[in-house]
């Protein structure tokens, strides 16, 4: 089964398609993008995720050429991008705003990058005929970007970005507007269509559900730097700083001092106290403080002490989220921490164990937690 | 509660007489049969008919014509493309100078420019004629068109030009295959303010109007000079109409565009 996986990221043969070598980026004293360097693989769906002005847009548009590095190189398929104007590259690019032309129909629109090419009328409607059909907009192709929906018109962008079947697909925040069911629907629909397509996309989005559902590896950015790359399960299993844990979902931070164990660390985190156990072969670098972080669905909540988890503590009810399918309990442990734990509701409303103002135990097993250095 | 009080109505007439009771009087006195112009003797097309035989009007019309069409012309692409400039190339510097320098002559007293296009004609030893009017309308309808078209660019989501260049397009089909047919109709409109403005021009045309070509406000005032006389009445009546038509289907062409622009923008809003 291994060699079905697709991870040409840790195949070492593998050549990458984009690579970022030490790429900076200034916009006068302000610094977008921060000496970065990263490769991204031929059908990849790659994920640029991160809060607004972290630099994820601005590492799209030098990729679609709108701006050039201020330092550094990016190469595409090993060829240096500098100087190769956006018209000129294997790159298009679904725009946030979707930028369909107003004046010219559906079918106008899609064909629009093909007439540049040059291509012969035949083909031509082929080709047009055959984004249509992928994109299911055939219905629609003589109306005007203005007489259809709003999910028709993503579309219609994404028709248009793809008929010139470029190397590389760039998404920007491509279902942004979009309300959230059909914003799902489209989200495995792009997937379909990449697999479909074998093109390789890079998706800039700072909607991290979205960025898990449909990426391939996720890029996790903050002030114009990548924090981590991992893949969608190994960015929320295992973080590596706590802006990553913090991002990705809820996660209980737990600030403490770190003792080394035999298979991990103790995190003693108040006064008088047992300490957390956490089995991890990571080791910290310093004595200095260490972070424990546990998803609040990794933590059991239940009125007895329960006997075989590896940590246990007491603490009492403060607020709970009912959100249908799963309630969150906020849970003040001694100290005056507070504690997110998320448990699924099995049964009916009316049946539910515990309330607000109950004294319960909390527990998770040793390696539940991930300790982090920052 | 009442709208139309008898203050309104009062004030709303006053104005409008104004404004419109010298005009409406000039247009029903060119239909007056009687030769004296202050006394009304009948109806009467026939001051339009003589018009037509009346060749000095006639050439003053056609060399009016020729200098509307082409400054205009001249005015909407110079004007367009300083407008482009202005509101694409973003900060590089002397930007407001520049900007302020387009929009002075739209304050400038028209004396003004008029003599300064005069003592330059005569400095580089420009012959006055038609050729010179045209050049100094171009002049002042230019910064009347880059108003109008840099005002809807301002508003152009400057990602649709992206998106051509990102199709293929080079800078120039960009702006000829999206730009353009985009903001037509500010170009258009831009266009027509230009037309209207050099067809009644009169002080900078008698600035830079020399022996050889006479605009038709010229003949008009030294006409008029002469004795006002029905022939001018109905002259000026064509020129009132002429004018009429050019501002109204600017504005109605602005108007529209600015419906068109509201529902793409609703539409590009993406609310599904």
């Amino acid at each position: 089964m291994a060699q079905t996986v697709f991870a040409p990221w840790d195949d070492p043969t593998q050549r990458p398609l984009i690579q970022f070598k030490g790429v900076t980026k200034r916009f006068g004293e302000f610094v977008a993008i921060d000496n970065l360097t990263q490769d991204i693989y031929e059908k990849e769906f790659f994920a640029l995720l991160g809060p607004s002005g972290c630099g994820k847009t601005t590492m799209m548009r030098m990729l679609a050429g709108f701006e050039n590095p201020t330092e550094g190189q990016i190469l595409l398929a090993g060829q240096d991008m500098a100087h190769v104007p956006p018209n000129q590259r294997a790159v298009n690019m679904m725009f946030q705003s979707y930028a369909l032309f107003p004046h010219l129909t559906v079918w106008e629109n899609i064909a629009f990058g093909l007439k540049r090419q040059k291509m012969p009328r035949h083909d031509l409607d082929e080709r047009v005929d055959e984004m249509l059909r992928l994109t299911r907009l055939s219905k629609f192709a003589k109306r005007k970007p203005h007489q259809i929906s709003g999910g028709q018109r993503q579309r219609v962008a994404l028709a248009r970005s793809l008929a010139r079947a470029p190397k590389l697909l760039l998404l920007d925040e491509p279902l942004g507007a979009l309300d959230k069911k059909l914003r799902q629907d489209t989200q495995f629909e792009l997937m379909d269509i990449q697999e479909k397509t074998g093109t390789t996309f890079v998706i800039v989005t700072h909607d991290q559900e979205e960025a898990m559902t449909v990426a391939s590896r996720v890029a996790v950015m903050d002030e114009g730097s990548i924090i981590q790359v991992a893949t969608p399960a190994n960015i929320y299993e295992a973080p590596n700083s706590v802006y990553v844990a913090d991002f990705i979902g809820d996660v209980n931070i737990i600030e403490g001092a770190a003792t080394r164990t035999a298979e991990g660390y103790d995190i003693a985190w108040a006064e008088g106290q047992p300490p957390f156990h956490a089995k991890t072969p990571v080791v910290l670098g310093n004595g200095g403080p260490a972070y424990l972080a546990i998803r609040p669905e990794k933590i059991s909540i239940s009125a007895e002490k329960p006997d075989d988890a590896g940590n246990t503590v007491r603490g009492r009810i403060i607020d709970i989220a009912y959100l249908g399918n799963i309630s969150t309990y906020h849970v003040e442990i001694p100290g005056g921490t507070m504690i997110k734990a998320q448990s699924a509701n099995t049964r009916r409303l009316s049946r539910r164990s515990f309330t607000w103002e109950d004294e319960v135990w909390l527990s998770w097993t040793d390696t539940a937690g991930i300790v982090l250095e920052r | 509660m009442r709208r139309f009080t008898w203050f309104n109505a009062t004030s709303l007439t006053l104005g409008f007489a104004f404004l419109y009771l010298p005009m409406i009087i000039l247009v029903i006195y060119s239909f007056n049969a009687s030769k004296l112009v202050t006394v009304w003797a009948g109806f009467s097309t026939k001051w339009y008919g003589t018009l037509l035989q009346n060749q000095a009007f006639l050439d003053a019309a056609w060399v009016t014509i020729k200098v509307a069409v082409i400054s205009s012309t001249i005015a909407t692409v110079l004007g367009t493309m300083a407008a482009y400039v202005l509101v694409r190339a973003g900060r590089f510097a002397g930007r407001t100078l520049f900007s302020g320098m387009i929009y002075a002559p739209l304050v400038m007293p028209e004396v003004i420019t008029g003599l300064s296009l005069l003592l330059l004609f005569i400095g580089i030893g420009l012959d006055r004629g038609i050729f010179t009017i045209i050049l100094a309308h171009t002049t002042f309808a230019m910064c009347y068109v880059s108003v109008v078209v840099s005002s809807r660019l301002v508003s152009f989501d400057k990602s649709l030009e992206e998106a051509a260049l990102d199709l293929g397009c080079s800078a120039f089909d960009a702006f000829r295959l999206v730009t353009l047919p985009i903001i037509a109709p500010a170009v258009i409109s831009g266009w027509l303010l230009a037309f209207t403005l050099s067809l009644d021009d009169l002080v900078i045309a008698s600035f830079t109007a020399g022996p050889s070509a006479t605009t038709l406000p010229i003949k008009i005032f030294s006409a008029v000079r002469l004795g006002v006389s029905p022939e001018i009445n109905a002259l000026s009546t064509i020129m009132i109409g002429l004018v009429s038509i050019g501002v109204i289907s600017a504005s109605i062409i602005s108007k529209r565009a600015a419906v068109a622009q509201q529902r793409d923008e609703q539409a590009a809003a993406r609310t599904s």
